[in-house]
C-alpha cells in the first residue's frame, strides 16, 4: 500500500484506498490503508462487496513483484538493526528469542520482516530501555520515508507476529521479558498463524481469544486439530523453538561505524573503511583466521545499500594489503546523498596459515617468500579482470595435447619444480602455440598415407617441404567420455596421427589426421586434416 | 650479410694499446649511459644487461645484453618469400628464450582475449627456455586492461619479467611501459603478431621470421628451427655497419642454445657444400 502511495499522484492520505487482485474467480482486495480497514473493509474481501460499503472507494491494481521488491529493500535496510533478517513467509514459521515484526504495506498488503534482535540492543542502550529505543527507532526511521508499519517486540517470533498484527493499544506493542501469556491472552486467534479451516473452527467454537486456549486440555485439542494449534501456542509462548532463517548467512566477523552526521567525501568513507578494518583484523587475530571475502556496506540516508565486495585468493589479514584492494572498490560505492553507517563483514575466512607463500621461485634467496608480492599482485589483478582470467598452468598427467595444460587459480598449489620440463622430455617437440579448437583444412598428398604435399589453411596455400612424423596419440578409453558413459572395450579407440611439417617460407605447423587413411563406401577417405598449433 | 660489427675489434684494439685511455673512456661511456637512463633503478642483486648468450648480438647492444629496465618489442615478421606469417610461433619461440634470461621471479604473460580461434602459448614448448610454473597468465578484455596489468606487474617486486601481447601499442601506453619499467628495473616484452608502425619509445624492437630448416642429408624431416633476427631499432647501444643487422640463429632444443648459423652453411655455397659433404 505504502509503495502506490509513494509513486501515484492521487492523493490517498485521508481516503480510502486499496489494491485489488484477481483473486479466486472475482477481483479481490489485497493491501488496504488505515482508513479503509477503519471503514469494516477487510484482504480478500469481494471488489464488489466492498465496493457496496463503500462507494468511493479508491483502488489500483496490485503490483506483487514490484512489492516484494519494496520489501526486500526494506529488509535490506533492517541490517542496519541485525544482520538476521527474514522475510516473513506469509502466515509460515518463524523465529527464536527477542524479536521484531514490522508489517510493511504492499506484499499481500501483510508483508512481515522478522528480526532477531538479540545481543544488538545495547547499542540503543541498556536493558529493556535499548529495546524500546531500538524499536522506536525503526518505526520513526520508516515513517520518515512515509512507510507505515507496526513494529512489535517480545521474547519470541510468533508472540511479536500476533502483537504486531493484533494488538489494539500502541502501548502493548512492546511486551516485556516473559510477559507473552498475558500480553497474548486478549489477541484474537488469528494471531496464531493457524490454516484457515482450523480457524474457521475456532470461531465456530467460539474459541476467539488466544487466552480460551490456554485452559484447553491439550490432548483432545491434538486429536481434533492435529498438532498445529497446541504448536503455535507453544511457540509463541516459547516453550518450543522456531527457527527463523535470515535471508542472508549472518556473517561470523562484522564490525560497524555509525557517523553523527552523514558523510559523503571519498576520502571520508576511505578513512573510515580504514578503522573498520583494522577493527576486524584485531577480531581475525583472536579467531586465528584470515579474509578470503570482505564486504562493505554503505548505509545511505535515504534508505538504500550500497556493497561492494572483494576476494583474496588466500586468507589475509594484512591490513594495508586488504586496504589496497578496497581502494579500488571504493570509487565504485556511491554513498548518494550521504552515508550514516557502514558496515565490514567477512563473509568467508579460513584458518591463517601463519604465512604467505610466493609464488615458486624458490632459487632465489634474496625473494623471500610473502614479501615478493606476487599473490598481491595477483589479488589486484583478479578484482579488475575476473578471477577466472588471472591463473597460472598447472600440469595433467594425459596424452592429448589439449589436456595436459590446465589453468588453475592462483591459490591452487604450483606444478613442483621441472614437472613441466618432465612432461616435455616425454614428448616430441610440441608447438609454441596450441590452438583452442584444431581447425580443418584442406590437403592434397601424392600418396594416401603420408605427409600432405600442400594443405591448404584459411584460404592460403602452404607447400610442405619438410615433415617429420607421424606420432600417434590415441583416446584415453580409460576416462569417460563427457556425457559419463565409457567407451566399448571391443572397439579400437579413436586415434589422431601428428606431424610437424614446415612450409617452402620456413612456417612450422604441428597437424594432425583423425584417424588411419581409410576410404569409405563412396571413394571418399573417412580421415580429415587438422591443425592443431604453430611450432617455433 | 655481415655478422659481426667492426666496433668489436677497434675496442679491443684500444684496450690493449692504451689502458688509461680505455678507463677513461669507460668512465665517460659510465656517465653518458647514466645521463641517458637517469630514472633507470637497478634491482639489487641484478645485472643492468642481460647477454643474450650470441657474441654477434650481445656487442651491439648497450651494457653487453638486453636492458632490464626497459621496453622491448618483438614483432613476428615476413618469411622469404615476403608474406608474413599467419602465426607468431617463431616470435613467441624467440620472446620466450628471452624471458628464460631473465629470472628470477614470476613471469607476468598478459594476453587479449579472442574467442574460438584462440592460440594460447604452450607450456610444454615453453619449457624448453623456462620453467611455466614460474608463469602467471593474465587474459585481458580489452587493451587498457591489459597494459594496466603489464605495469601493475612491473612495480611488483616479485616479477622477473611482464610480456604482453597486443595488435598495436599507442605511444602514450608504450610510453607508460617504458618508464614504468625503468623505474622498476623489470623488463617489459610487447609481442606481437604482426609488424606495425615504428614505435620510438622502446629499447629494441626485434623482426623475427621463421626461416627454412635444414633436414638430415637425405631425408626431409624437420631440422632445428631456424629464426630470421632483425634488430631494427637499438636504443643506448653500439651503432652498427648495416640498417638493419640481421642474423640466421639456430635454437638447438638437445643442448638449448641459441646461435648464430654459421654463414658458409647456409646460402646457396652452403647448400652447395652440404651436398659434396653427403656425397
Amino acid at each position: 500500500m505504502d509503495r502506490l502511495a509513494r509513486v501515484s499522484k492521487k492523493d490517498w492520505s485521508d481516503r480510502a484506498a486499496a489494491t485489488v487482485a484477481w483473486d479466486d474467480g472475482c477481483p479481490r482486495l489485497v493491501a488496504l490503508n488505515s482508513h479503509a480497514r477503519a471503514a469494516g473493509l477487510r484482504p480478500r474481501m469481494r471488489l464488489a462487496d466492498a465496493r457496496a460499503l463503500l462507494p468511493d472507494l479508491v483502488t489500483e491494481a496490485g503490483e506483487p513483484q514490484a512489492d516484494l521488491r519494496l520489501v526486500e529493500a526494506i529488509a535490506s535496510w533492517c541490517d542496519r538493526y541485525t544482520p538476521w533478517v527474514a522475510i516473513d513467509p506469509t502466515g509460515g514459521a518463524i523465529a527464536p528469542e527477542i524479536e521484531t515484526a514490522c508489517s510493511a504495506g504492499g506484499f499481500g498488503g501483510d508483508a512481515g520482516l522478522l528480526l532477531d534482535v538479540t545481543g544488538c540492543t545495547h547499542l540503543f542502550g541498556e536493558g529493556e530501555s535499548g529495546e524500546r529505543a531500538l524499536l522506536a527507532d525503526l518505526v520513526t526511521r520508516l515513517a520518515r520515508r512515509d512507510l507505515s508499519c507496526r513494529a512489535a517486540m517480545a521474547d519470541t517470533a510468533g508472540a511479536a507476529w500476533a502483537l504486531a498484527r493484533f494488538a489494539e493499544r500502541q502501548a502493548d506493542l512492546f511486551c516485556p521479558a516473559r510477559g507473552q501469556r498475558d500480553a497474548l491472552a486478549s489477541l484474537p486467534v488469528e494471531g496464531l498463524r493457524l490454516e484457515a479451516p482450523i480457524l474457521e473452527t475456532f470461531l465456530k467454537l467460539g474459541l476467539r481469544r488466544i487466552g480460551d486456549l490456554y485452559p484447553m486440555p491439550r490432548g483432545p485439542l491434538v486429536r481434533r486439530f492435529g498438532d498445529q494449534p497446541v504448536r503455535r501456542v507453544d511457540q509463541a509462548l516459547g516453550r518450543l523453538d522456531e527457527p527463523i532463517e535470515p535471508r542472508r548467512l549472518p556473517p561470523a566477523f562484522r564490525t560497524r561505524l555509525a557517523f553523527a552526521e552523514p558523510i559523503g567525501r571519498a576520502e571520508d568513507i576511505a578513512a573510515a573503511t580504514s578503522r573498520l578494518l583494522a577493527a576486524l583484523c584485531r577480531q581475525f587475530e583472536q579467531a586465528g583466521v584470515g579474509a578470503r571475502q570482505l564486504e562493505i556496506a554503505l548505509y545511505r540516508v535515504d534508505g538504500s545499500v550500497d556493497r561492494t565486495s572483494i576476494g583474496t585468493s588466500r586468507p589475509n589479514r594484512d591490513n594495508p594489503k586488504l586496504m589496497k584492494l578496497f581502494e579500488e572498490r571504493l570509487g565504485q560505492l556511491d554513498p548518494g546523498f550521504g552515508v550514516e553507517l557502514m558496515i565490514l563483514s567477512a563473509p568467508e575466512v579460513e584458518a591463517w596459515s601463519g604465512t604467505q607463500d610466493a609464488l615458486p621461485d624458490q632459487e632465489s634467496p634474496g625473494v623471500a617468500s610473502g614479501v615478493d608480492g606476487t599473490i598481491d599482485l595477483a589479488d589486484r589483478l583478479a578484482l579488475r579482470l575476473g578471477a577466472e582470467n588471472v591463473v597460472r598452468l598447472l600440469t595433467r598427467d594425459s596424452h592429448l595435447p589439449e589436456r595436459v595444460q590446465v589453468p588453475a587459480p592462483v591459490s591452487a598449489k604450483p606444478a613442483g619444480e621441472g614437472a613441466w620440463r618432465r612432461i616435455a622430455n616425454l614428448k616430441n617437440a610440441r608447438p609454441t602455440r596450441l590452438l583452442q579448437r584444431p581447425e580443418l583444412v584442406e590437403v592434397t598428398a601424392f600418396v594416401p598415407d603420408d605427409p600432405p604435399s600442400v594443405f591448404r589453411w584459411r584460404r592460403h596455400a602452404h607447400r610442405i617441404v619438410r615433415a617429420d612424423g607421424p606420432e600417434r596419440i590415441a583416446d584415453e578409453w580409460w576416462r569417460p567420455r563427457p556425457d559419463g558413459s565409457r567407451p566399448p572395450a571391443t572397439t579400437l579407440p579413436p586415434v589422431r596421427d601428428y606431424y610437424r611439417v614446415e612450409d617452402d617460407d620456413g612456417g612450422r605447423f604441428w597437424l594432425f589426421r583423425d584417424g588411419p587413411y581409410q576410404l569409405a563406401a563412396n571413394g571418399q577417405p573417412t580421415a580429415r586434416w587438422f591443425l592443431h598449433g604453430f611450432c617455433a | 650479410m655481415p655478422v659481426i660489427s667492426p666496433n668489436v675489434f677497434a675496442s679491443s684494439a684500444s684496450r690493449v694499446a692504451n689502458d688509461a685511455s680505455a678507463a677513461v673512456a669507460a668512465a665517460l661511456r659510465e656517465k653518458v649511459r647514466r645521463l641517458e637512463r637517469a630514472n633507470s633503478v637497478q634491482r639489487r642483486g641484478r645485472a643492468a644487461g642481460v647477454t643474450l648468450g650470441i657474441p654477434a648480438i650481445d656487442a651491439l647492444l648497450p651494457e653487453g645484453g638486453l636492458l632490464t629496465g626497459a621496453l622491448h618489442e618483438i614483432e613476428a615478421g615476413s618469411g622469404p618469400s615476403g608474406r608474413v606469417a599467419p602465426h607468431d610461433g617463431a616470435a613467441l619461440g624467440f620472446a620466450a628464450n628471452l624471458l628464460g634470461r631473465f629470472g628470477p621471479g614470476t613471469i607476468l604473460w598478459c594476453r587479449r582475449a579472442s574467442g574460438g580461434a584462440d592460440a594460447a602459448p604452450y607450456a610444454p614448448a615453453l619449457s624448453s627456455w623456462f620453467d611455466p610454473a614460474r608463469l602467471l597468465m593474465v587474459t585481458a578484455a580489452r587493451d587498457e586492461d591489459l597494459f594496466w596489468a603489464m605495469e601493475e606487474g612491473l612495480r611488483c617486486p616479485g616479477i622477473a619479467a611482464v610480456l604482453g601481447e597486443t595488435r598495436s601499442v599507442d605511444p602514450t601506453a608504450g610510453r607508460r611501459l617504458s618508464l614504468a619499467a625503468e623505474k622498476n628495473g623489470v623488463p617489459a616484452l610487447l609481442l606481437r603478431g604482426q609488424p606495425a608502425s615504428p614505435q620510438s619509445v622502446c629499447a629494441t624492437r626485434w623482426r623475427i621470421a621463421s626461416a627454412p630448416s635444414t633436414s638430415t642429408p637425405g631425408l626431409t624431416d624437420v631440422g632445428a628451427a631456424r629464426w630470421r633476427v632483425e634488430l631494427r631499432r637499438n636504443r643506448f647501444g653500439v651503432p652498427s655497419v648495416d640498417e638493419v643487422p640481421s642474423w640466421l640463429l639456430e635454437w638447438n632444443d638437445e643442448t638449448h642454445c641459441l646461435a648464430v648459423v654459421p654463414q658458409a652453411l647456409h646460402g646457396p655455397a652452403g647448400a652447395r657444400f652440404e651436398e659434396r659433404l653427403v656425397g
